[in-house]
Parts: structure tokens; C-alpha cells; sequence
């Protein structure tokens, strides 16, 4: 005797289902229902209880006590214990059992919201389109005994399905063209790649899937789109829930506008370790848009001293200027350094340093005398010295003063990806990347 | 989303960077806050505002000044509703009605409040093709050409610019109040009109523009804009005293616009007993003013409010049904990122202008009865940000208090009584 015996088809849809009356053996309405309680732990979550309306008020029954599950009823048991809650207490599976029985409450006992009122026609995070939608039905697979939840559904199928409008649409699409694409298409997300974005109602500890750390897997340009999607107060959630690292790549890629607003409520001691973690130009860049107590603040709880000082120095500059462009992590060696040396000192410096194309020879005074493509180094078979292999005469360089545009004319005309910044008095500043020009020159 | 801010706008951060003396910094804030509010309440005054503020000064004079001051309450109350929802809430109202009540209820909303819109911006191009005729300009010139610069503007436009323009030219409407005191109407009888209404005089006539009234002065589509503009500014609970400054400021500013706006319009038309049939004759109330500028002043006026009501208009639309129905939006995406975004504004403005240019359709008409259509759906939409201002999953700790629960749901119910009573009549003619 199965459950299923009176349904056959392998999936079903959360709106074909709601609505279907629950009645148990001797043919007594019990209620309606109206939503299911799943078992977030799983990657794919089976369903625990349904939950059910009678009168206007809200029981669940247990999936254990049903006999019969069809689009057209669904029969329990005669007697069946019934819960009388908005949400299912989920009682922790770790029972140590000690003198107090205290433990028995050990670990977080939750409750769990239901299914649709978590997820359906709530924005949430694909991790595998990367980008927030909005979700129109949810897709469950009949397994054994029970159902479980595969997918989340968006597209115009679903939204004409929840409207009551799929048949009918159906039929005049197959008349027009049998073969149309529509009638196939299913935009269906799997529900390891659903995120729920947490906000008053959905607690943030209740996360759909809590296998699943997609979200920490994203690239962080995608991860900044979507947070620009969302509304301030779950994209500020998100956020919090990075770690630091993390938090600085994606800090860098979202919009300027939105960036201090992420900022805002994070102490001065998590902004520091966001700042350590990302280069000095782009430091300055977000710092530059803070107001001057922040700043401080934040200054103050910068551990690296050298850090702070190349901070401090390339807020001086404009940030249409080379100064304001230009990075102060490169490579400088000096002309006595052999082959060698030079490896050595890129295998301790290496971590603080994001690209590596060029190294510029300087003199005791910190001027550039010099430059040497990596590549040129590398192919050397003898532990030369930089200073034989250096391009001592014409180097191309700019002082930090120049605007943008000249700065993008230069590098176009000398094809350059990079360009050193000096003082008049060749004192070596910084480099531009030409990744930190494409910006101005696509706005 | 709706505003877009840009780089280098003034924003709350920036302005607690520079270095002012305290005092000065608080207005500075002030006035960074200050936009939702001051925005909504002005385009009020749009081409359909000034057709039926026109029309009831025109027709009813005095009688009917004291239904500003109940519409004046109740405007201020919901966009403070609106502006403290997307306060609370982060989200726009398109988003929380969906999230709250389903996609059935908001699909068939959307569908009402985008008939409506079509309607309003089909007001708004009736304005531009009027203030084009007072200039001699024909419907068929005006029209495509200002459709198609209205389409340029939302694609390739700088969003905050053209409000501050926009603004800028609301200052034109100093000119019917200077009208007003040019006419020196006797202020005891308006006093009196406003504080003391006679209900024994209401007219069946009335109610069309007392409808009207309601729906131009608060538009659905409004409430959208404004919830949609104060989470676009990343407002916080911080702000909402100067966000409830804001909106009072607005909407205080409106309703001395409009009350001038109908005085002119009773003193000069009223009076004379013309009836306005268009434009020309409702440009006349500011002749008092400008003797015969007048209908060059109220030209510029009327081609200011409608250009840019027809630019925001058909943007906000889409903003919201996209929200709604879970499609991408953003001006700054392509067409195929977001098909149904570029889609529905085009259309809007495709339609709306087509209609105009039907022969013989007669454009003050069209003034009206959008704005009466407008009246009729506001209810629905009242009753929705009600319901979600009193959910505490939405608003957290600020949900609305009994007292303004009692006075919001006594505005509906007036609201609606007005508009079943309008209704009766309109059947009765048949």
C-alpha cells in the first residue's frame, strides 16, 4: 500500500497542489491545504508536515500520518495528531543524555517557517544564473514514500500557471506554432543553487539549504551585481556574512553609490580588516568617500603600518588623476640584484602584490633609473644583474598629476597595460594598470 | 532603479564630509533627504493637475476650496505611509505586494493601474499638444516630436537632472499665485469657503470634479514613485523625521499652487461665467497677471508640467510592473537583458501619443476623466499600503498607530462613498 497509489505522475507543482482538501478515513473534511514543512537540512528538502486550514485557522498534520496523497485529496489517518502552530518546531536531532537532561535542549532548537511562505513570490539568490529573481512556483519529485523539493520556478510559464492562465495559453500557442520553444521551457532552478535572502521575516539563521555555500563560491563581480539587486537592508545581511577577503572583492566591484552604504554598519574594526585585505588604490578610492571621522576611525584600527601610510599618500591625489589611479604595489629592485635576488624577493613579496609585468630598478634615493619586463628576466639562462639587463633610456612614465584622459591616450598611443608614475624628479609613486583606466573610459 | 543616482551626487556622505559649521549641515541634510516628497507633490500639478483645478475654479468657483483641505490631509498622510514603508521595509510597494498578497492580487492590480497610467500619460501629451495650440502649433507637429525626445530623455537621460529641471520650472506656478493677489479676491470669502463649506450646495454636477480632484492630487502611481525614490536614497529610520518634513513641505506647496490655481480660475472665468472648453480658456485665469502673456505663462507652464510628467510617468510604470511580476528592469541594461522593462514604457508612450493624434478627440476631456479614473483605483491601492503599514514582518517597529489607522481607513471610505456616488449619477444619466 503506498501513499502515491492514486497519483502517478513523478512531479508536481506547490500551485497545483494548495488547495486540495485534506480528509481522513471516514470522509470528514479536516482542511485545506496551504503550505508544506520541509527539512531545510537536506540539500534537496522532504517534506515533513502539511500545513493545513480549517475555519480560517492554521494546523499542520505529519507526513507520517497520511494514507493517501493525490492532486485530488489527500487522506490521513483517523485521529491523527494535529499541531496547532504558523511554524514547525523542529526538534534537534543531538540528544546527549546527561544527569540534568538539560542537554535535551542543546544546539538550536528552530522553528521552521513553511515552505511557501519563505520562498514563493519572494526575491531569491541564484547562485547559478548569479543574479536575484523572483520566485513564481516551486517544483517537488516524488520519492519512495514522499516528496521533496527539486526546484524553484520563474519564468512566463510558471507566472501564467499561478494566474490559472497555462491552459489556455497553452492552447492558442500550439495553434500558432506547435514547435515554439515556450511550450518546452521550463526556466527551472535547481535548489542547490537557491538562496534565500534573509530579511524580518525570514530569520537569517534559517537558510534553505545549509549544505550549500554557493554564495562564497561566486565570483565577486557576481556576487556585487547581486547585491546591487537587492533592497539595503538584505543586501547589508549578505554582506555581514562574508568574510573579510571576500568582502573586499566584492566591495570593489559593486557601484560607488552603494558602496558606503554597505560600509555604514560595520564597525571600524571589520572595515579595517575589509581594507587590509584589498590593494592600496582601491583602498583609497572607497576611504576617499567616507566622511574625514570615519576615516579616522578606521585609520586607527589598521594594523599595518605601511599600509596606512600608502593609504594616506594616495588620498592626496585626485581620482581622475594618475595618483589617484595608480596602485603602490609593485616590484622594486635595485641594479646590483642578480637573477636570483630577484626571484627570491618575489617569493617573499608576492602575496602583496595582485599583478606582476614589470620590475622598475631603482637607485638609492628611490628614483627609477630602470626597467625590466618579467619575461626578459625569466628567459635568462645566467644569474645576470638587473642592471645589465635594464631599459635604462626613453622610459615611458607619468607624473601623478596627469588627467585620465591623457593618462588612456598615452597608454593607447605606446601601447602600453602599464605605466609607472614618477615625480619630476623621477622619484618612483606608483603604477597604472590599464584595467584601472576601462572604467573612466566607459562611463 | 527609478532615480539612478550618479557619481558625484549630493548624498548624505558627501555632505557630512564637508567641512560646515553643525547648523548649516543639518539643512544641508535636510535638503539631501528632501526630494521624494517635493517631487510627487509637484507633479500634481501636472497637465491633467491644472486641467482640473482649471475646471473647478471655472465651474464651481469658491464652492468647492474645501475639499483640498481633506484631499491635502489625506495626501499627506499616505505618501508619509509610502515614504515610511520603503523606510522600514528597504522595498518597493510593486515588491511588497507581492510578497505579501500573491501574484493573483498583483497581476490584476498592475493591469488596472497600467489602463490608468495610459490614461494619465495620454493627459500628459493632451497637455503638451494644448500648450502647443495656444502657440499655434499644431497636435500633429508637437506630439511625435516630444513622444520620441520623452523616449530619448528615458534612455540616454541623466535621471537627476531632469528633476531638477523639472523643478526648477514648477517655480513657473509663483506666477498664478501672484495672479491671485493681483485679482484681490475677498480672502474672508475664500476663508470662509475653506473652513466653512455649505453641503447644502453640493451639486450632482460636483462630483466628477470632486473624483477628479481626489485622483489628480493623489495618483496611484505615485505611491510607487515615491517608495521606489526613498529606498533608491538608501533612507534609513534615521531619516524619517526629515523624510515626514519632506513630504509636508511637498505637499504644502502643492496645495497653495492649487488653491491660487482655482481662485485665478473663479475670479476671472467663474465670474464671467466662461466655461472652459480647452487651453485657451483656462489660460485666461492668469490674464490678470500677464494680461495678454496670459496664455503664453500658462503655455510654458502647462509644457513644463506634462514633458516631464511624460517622461517620468511611463519610467515608473515600468519600474513597478516589473518589480511586480518578477522581470529584469533598468535603463542601463539592453533591450534583451530586459525585454518587457523597454517594452512597456515604449508602449505607454507609443499608445498614448497615437491616441492623441485622433482627429476631433477632444483633449480637456481627456484631462478629466483621466484623473477621475485615477480616483475611482486610488482606494484599492490606499487599502493595500494600509494593510502592509500595519504588518509588522514589513514595517518592524513602525507600524501605523490605531488613531492613524481610524483616520486612514475614514479616508478610504470617504474616497469610495464619493466615487459611488459619482457613479450613480453618471448610470443615471443613461
Amino acid at each position: 500500500m503506498s501513499v502515491f497509489d492514486a497519483f502517478t505522475d513523478i512531479t508536481l507543482n506547490f500551485s497545483d497542489l494548495i488547495g486540495t482538501p485534506i480528509i481522513n478515513e471516514e470522509k470528514n473534511k479536516v482542511g485545506s491545504l496551504t503550505d508544506f514543512f520541509v527539512n531545510y537540512e537536506d540539500i534537496f528538502p522532504e517534506v515533513l508536515a502539511l500545513q493545513f486550514k480549517k475555519n480560517n485557522q492554521v494546523f499542520y498534520v505529519r507526513w507520517e500520518h497520511i494514507l493517501s496523497f493525490s492532486r485530488k485529496k489527500i487522506i490521513i489517518r483517523n485521529e491523527s495528531p494535529v499541531g496547532r502552530s504558523r511554524t514547525f518546531p523542529k526538534i534537534c536531532q543531538k540528544k546527549t543524555v546527561t544527569n540534568l537532561m538539560a542537554s535535551q535542549f542543546s544546539g538550536q532548537a528552530v522553528e521552521y517557517p513553511p515552505l511557501g511562505k519563505v520562498i514563493l513570490d519572494r526575491q531569491i539568490v541564484d547562485t547559478h544564473g548569479k543574479k536575484v529573481v523572483r520566485v513564481n512556483d516551486i517544483q517537488f519529485i516524488r520519492v519512495g514514500q514522499n516528496i521533496r523539493v527539486t526546484h524553484a520556478e520563474i519564468g512566463m510559464r510558471s507566472l501564467l500557471r499561478r494566474l490559472g492562465f497555462e491552459k489556455l495559453v497553452d492552447f492558442f500557442v500550439k495553434i500558432i506554432n506547435p514547435n515554439a520553444k515556450y511550450l518546452t521551457g521550463n526556466l527551472l532552478i535547481s535548489w542547490k543553487y537557491v538562496h534565500a535572502i534573509p530579511d524580518k521575516t525570514v530569520h537569517s539563521n534559517v537558510r534553505l539549504n545549509l549544505k550549500n555555500d554557493e554564495l562564497n563560491n561566486l565570483h565577486p563581480a557576481d556576487l556585487a551585481d547581486i547585491l546591487e539587486d537587492l533592497d539595503p537592508h538584505s543586501r547589508d545581511l549578505i554582506f555581514k556574512e562574508l568574510d573579510p577577503e571576500m568582502a573586499a572583492e566584492t566591495l570593489i566591484e559593486v557601484e560607488p553609490e552603494i558602496q558606503p552604504m554597505l560600509l555604514k554598519f560595520e564597525s571600524p574594526e571589520r572595515v579595517a580588516d575589509i581594507i587590509e585585505n584589498m590593494g592600496t588604490d582601491e583602498a583609497a578610492d572607497i576611504l576617499d568617500d567616507l566622511s574625514h571621522d570615519i576615516r579616522e576611525r578606521i585609520f586607527e584600527n589598521i594594523e599595518d603600518d605601511e599600509i596606512q601610510e600608502n593609504i594616506q599618500e594616495l588620498l592626496e591625489y585626485d581620482e581622475d588623476t594618475a595618483g589617484g589611479l595608480m596602485s603602490t604595489e609593485f616590484l622594486t629592485v635595485k641594479p646590483e640584484h642578480t637573477k636570483s635576488n630577484v626571484m627570491q624577493i618575489i617569493q617573499d613579496e608576492l602575496d602583496d602584490m595582485e599583478t606582476l609585468y614589470e620590475l622598475y630598478i631603482i637607485d638609492d634615493s628611490e628614483k627609477l633609473i630602470g626597467t625590466c619586463p618579467l619575461n626578459k628576466l625569466l628567459l635568462q639562462k645566467e644569474d645576470l644583474k638587473v642592471g645589465d639587463l635594464m631599459i635604462t633610456n626613453d622610459i615611458k612614465c607619468l607624473t601623478p598629476e596627469t588627467h585620465w584622459k591623457e593618462v588612456a591616450n598615452y597608454m593607447s598611443k605606446y601601447n602600453l597595460f602599464y605605466v609607472p608614475v614618477v615625480e619630476k624628479d623621477n622619484t618612483l609613486l606608483g603604477v597604472v594598470f590599464i584595467d584601472d583606466v576601462l572604467p573612466w573610459l566607459l562611463d | 532603479m527609478v532615480t539612478g543616482l550618479k557619481k558625484g551626487e549630493i548624498t548624505k556622505d558627501y555632505i557630512t564630509k564637508l567641512n560646515f559649521p553643525p547648523f548649516l549641515k543639518k539643512i544641508f541634510l535636510l535638503l539631501a533627504v528632501i526630494g521624494p516628497g517635493l517631487i510627487t507633490a509637484n507633479i500634481d500639478n501636472d497637465a491633467g493637475g491644472i486641467a482640473t483645478y482649471s475646471l473647478t475654479g471655472a465651474q464651481t468657483g469658491y464652492r468647492l476650496l474645501w475639499v483640498l483641505i481633506p484631499i491635502t490631509v489625506a495626501l499627506i498622510m499616505v505618501q508619509e505611509m509610502s515614504a515610511r514603508m520603503g523606510i522600514s521595509s528597504g522595498k518597493g510597494l510593486a515588491d511588497l505586494i507581492r510578497e505579501r498578497f500573491g501574484l493573483k492580487i498583483t497581476f490584476y492590480t498592475i493591469i488596472f493601474l497600467v489602463v490608468a497610467d495610459l490614461g494619465n500619460t495620454m493627459a500628459e501629451f493632451a497637455g503638451i499638444a494644448s500648450a502647443g495650440e495656444i502657440f499655434g502649433i499644431s497636435k500633429y507637429v508637437s506630439v511625435p516630436i516630444c513622444s520620441v525626445f520623452v523616449w530619448l530623455l528615458i534612455l540616454k537621460g541623466n535621471y537627476k537632472t531632469v528633476e531638477r529641471v523639472f523643478l526648477i520650472g514648477c517655480a513657473l506656478y509663483i506666477s498664478y499665485v501672484i495672479s491671485g493677489f493681483i485679482i484681490g479676491p475677498s480672502f474672508t470669502d475664500i476663508a470662509s469657503a475653506i473652513f466653512t463649506p455649505d453641503f447644502k450646495e453640493i451639486q450632482r454636477s460636483d462630483f466628477p470634479i470632486i473624483v477628479g480632484l481626489i485622483g489628480t492630487s493623489i495618483t496611484p502611481w505615485m505611491q510607487f514613485y515615491i517608495q521606489s525614490a526613498v529606498v533608491e536614497k538608501g533612507l534609513t529610520p534615521k531619516d524619517l523625521t526629515h523624510s515626514k518634513i519632506d513630504v509636508i513641505l511637498g505637499c504644502s506647496t502643492m496645495v497653495t499652487v492649487t488653491i491660487f490655481i482655482v481662485i485665478c480660475c473663479a475670479a476671472t472665468l467663474f465670474n464671467s461665467g466662461i466655461i472652459i472648453n480647452n487651453a485657451k480658456d483656462a489660460a485666461m485665469a492668469l490674464a490678470p497677471l500677464a494680461g495678454k502673456y496670459a496664455s503664453t505663462l500658462f503655455a510654458f507652464g502647462l509644457f513644463n508640467a506634462s514633458i516631464f510628467a511624460a517622461a517620468l510617468l511611463p519610467l515608473a510604470t515600468s519600474y513597478y510592473v516589473c518589480e511586480g511580476m518578477g522581470w529584469e528592469s533598468g535603463v542601463d541594461k539592453t533591450f534583451r537583458e530586459a525585454p518587457n522593462f523597454f517594452s512597456i514604457f515604449t508602449g505607454i508612450i507609443a499608445i498614448s501619443a497615437f491616441l492623441i493624434l485622433i482627429p476631433g478627440i477632444n483633449l480637456f476631456n481627456i484631462l478629466i476623466w483621466s484623473q477621475i479614473i485615477n480616483g475611482i483605483l486610488i482606494p484599492i491601492v490606499l487599502l493595500y499600503i494600509i494593510k502592509l503599514c500595519n504588518d509588522p514582518d514589513v514595517m518592524g517597529e513602525y507600524t501605523n498607530t490605531p488613531i492613524y489607522n481610524l483616520v486612514s481607513y475614514l479616508i478610504v471610505f470617504l474616497m469610495v462613498a464619493a466615487n459611488i456616488i459619482f457613479i450613480y449619477f453618471e448610470i443615471k444619466k443613461f
